[in-house]
């Protein structure tokens, strides 16, 4: 079977020689913008630099500064002298805040949508919408709604007893709550349909046998959809997180690049921009970005040793 | 009441608090939409109004005409299309090469390569924002729709969904090509592409999605005015104060986000069952 062997040998050099050059454009480009650029982050994160003069060697001079803004921080010194420690502060507030409530709303509303209803496709397309709008576009809209005269508290004078209007979008105390409400209704839509098709892939008879011991829906709920839901719940919160974390877009429209009264809007993504393209100083932009990959990493692994890992 | 009616009755009872839930938060992520909708033919005055008016009166259609005034909200729409286009065309042709390549193709490497390619997908855009802005900047694009459109040419979730569907495909097919004597590269052209068409179609619409809403992108990497995207112009329209009265900020949201909202309730079906398998597994 010799000419059968080397045309085997033929089309596998041609495979090799196709392969390479058909990917070749890919792994360039995010050879470059991807890897190069990490290594180059963590290389201008010991330096000290104005994009243009030379780069001076500082060692972890930015680190030191970031550590030491953090302690001020801690010892109660304003947001302005302490940046990355308000902005450490209000995005882990708003975490903790978003993931869970999004992730619950998604859950409880896609268990509603998974029986026999009417109209199923009606309520995925409404609940999708939000998460097809650009976000600076939906916090445009929202800083409408939110305000004092606004939509948003006329709806709740009317529907909460006793509810005084709020001017949520220059008070200190409520911006970073408006935020995080535009934020959960943004994304729990989308999360919504993801659970919703998950659902649907629980095999029926589960819900039959379950019935025929006299399981109740809520029941049902707690003791099948949820168990059989696990991965996608993880998967769920952490792409919450790493969305959370790195909140960027309705700070910068909502509260302003410099975060609004008191800061009370400011991120961590916010101080990255603003050392880099405010303060001009790109070596502590880098350092406070790798901070930010730590917190973003440490709590997503965390998570996952904890309750197993998403799909991915 | 026996035990049947009364299962009857909770069994409706049930039904009941379904829909007024399901309504409910129907409403509630409509209604921005709805608001804005009806505000944008409203004047300032009546949009402002507590409580809260519905019927515009009198009805004016002079919040759009504003914006069309403003000689840069065409020029953000034209240039919001170019960086879509471009972004479209780039993840089209590389992710479906690179996707076949890694899906069908043997070749020394391939896996430690795909998962490399993968693992970018853990890294936090912060990290190389600065970075990519001065390798930008040496190549003298920095205010550019191409240097800008340059970054996101070929996304990795882009490749990822090619080559899953590649993978998809049954190699019975692409054995009988071999056979024939047809090679890797012409079975690309000649059966990989005409049968990838539902995949090409998720990339550009996904593309399509996140390049139309990008922000943080064109904000940092596009300086002057004119050569603004829609979000980063609107941004800056309402920051610089440029209008004493919203409406005009309403319409222009509106009209920025058409097109999305339209491709999205057109294509529902096809994108909610899309994005949910993406989602799942991506």
């Amino acid at each position: 079977m010799f000419s059968f062997s080397s045309f085997y040998e033929k089309s596998r050099n041609k495979d090799i020689l196709a392969g390479l050059f058909l990917i070749s454009f890919a792994v360039v480009l995010n050879l470059v913008f991807g890897y190069f650029a990490m290594v180059f982050a963590f290389y201008l994160s010991f330096f000290k630099w104005d994009y243009i003069g030379k780069m001076q060697f500082v060692g972890l001079h930015n680190y030191m500064i970031v550590i030491r803004d953090l302690s001020r921080g801690l010892h109660g010194y304003p947001y302005i002298l302490a940046p990355f420690y308000t902005g450490l502060k209000n995005i882990l507030i708003y975490t903790a805040l978003v993931v869970p409530i999004q992730t619950f709303l998604a859950v409880v509303l896609a268990a509603f949508a998974n029986q026999k209803i009417k109209g199923q496709q009606f309520f995925k397309v409404s609940y999708f919408l939000p998460a097809t709008t650009s976000s600076v576009i939906v916090g445009l809209i929202f800083i409408w709604l939110f305000m004092k005269t606004g939509f948003i508290n006329y709806v709740l004078v009317h529907v909460i007893p006793g509810f005084k209007p709020i001017d949520w979008i220059n008070s200190p105390h409520y911006l970073l709550l408006a935020i995080a409400l535009v934020a959960i209704w943004g994304t729990s839509g989308h999360f919504m349909v993801s659970f919703l098709a998950a659902m649907q892939a629980i095999p029926k008879d589960m819900y039959e046998a379950a019935m025929l011991d006299g399981a109740g829906p809520i029941r049902r709920f707690f003791f099948i959809t949820i168990p059989m839901l696990k991965p996608m719940i993880t998967y769920v919160v952490v792409m919450g997180l790493i969305g959370a974390l790195q909140m960027f877009d309705l700070a910068w429209i909502m509260a302003g690049s410099s975060g609004g009264p008191g800061g009370a809007g400011y991120t961590v993504a916010l101080d990255i921009y603003n050392e880099a393209f405010t303060r001009i100083r790109p070596g502590v932009a880098a350092a406070k970005s790798w901070f930010l990959f730590a917190i973003i990493f440490t709590t997503t692994y965390i998570f996952q040793k904890k309750y197993g890992r998403a799909i991915r | 009441m026996t035990p049947k009616e009364r299962e009857i009755l909770i069994k409706r009872i049930w039904k009941v608090v379904t829909y007024v839930v399901l309504i409910t938060f129907a409403l509630v992520y409509l209604m921005p939409f709805i608001r804005s909708l009806v505000a944008s033919f409203m004047t300032w005055a009546q949009a402002s109004h507590y409580p809260p008016q519905w019927i515009p009166h009198p009805f004016t259609l002079e919040n759009y005409q504003k914006l069309f005034r403003l000689e840069l909200f065409p020029r953000w729409i034209r240039n919001t299309a170019l960086y879509a286009g471009l972004i479209i065309a780039g993840n089209i042709v590389f992710s479906s090469m690179a996707g076949y390549a890694f899906a069908r193709l043997e070749f020394p490497g391939r896996d430690a390569i795909f998962s490399a390619l993968l693992s970018l997908l853990m890294i936090p855009m912060f990290v190389t924002l600065v970075p990519n802005y001065i390798i930008i900047y040496k190549l003298g694009l920095i205010d550019n729709i191409f240097g800008l459109a340059l970054l996101g040419l070929v996304n990795v979730s882009s490749i990822f969904l090619m080559k899953q569907y590649f993978v998809s495909l049954s190699d019975e097919i692409f054995e009988a090509a071999r056979l024939d004597g047809c090679g890797p590269v012409k079975a690309f052209f000649h059966i990989a592409l005409p049968l990838a068409r539902p995949a090409l179609g998720a990339v550009a619409v996904y593309q399509f999605l996140g390049s139309w809403n990008a922000f943080i992108g064109p904000l940092i990497f596009l300086r002057s005015p004119e050569n603004f995207t829609l979000p980063v112009g609107l941004s800056f329209a309402f920051q610089r104060s440029m209008w004493t009265e919203y409406t005009p900020i309403i319409a222009g949201s509106l009209v920025a986000s058409a097109p999305t909202i339209i491709l999205f309730l057109v294509l529902n079906k096809y994108l909610i069952r899309g994005i949910v398998i993406t989602g799942g597994k991506g």
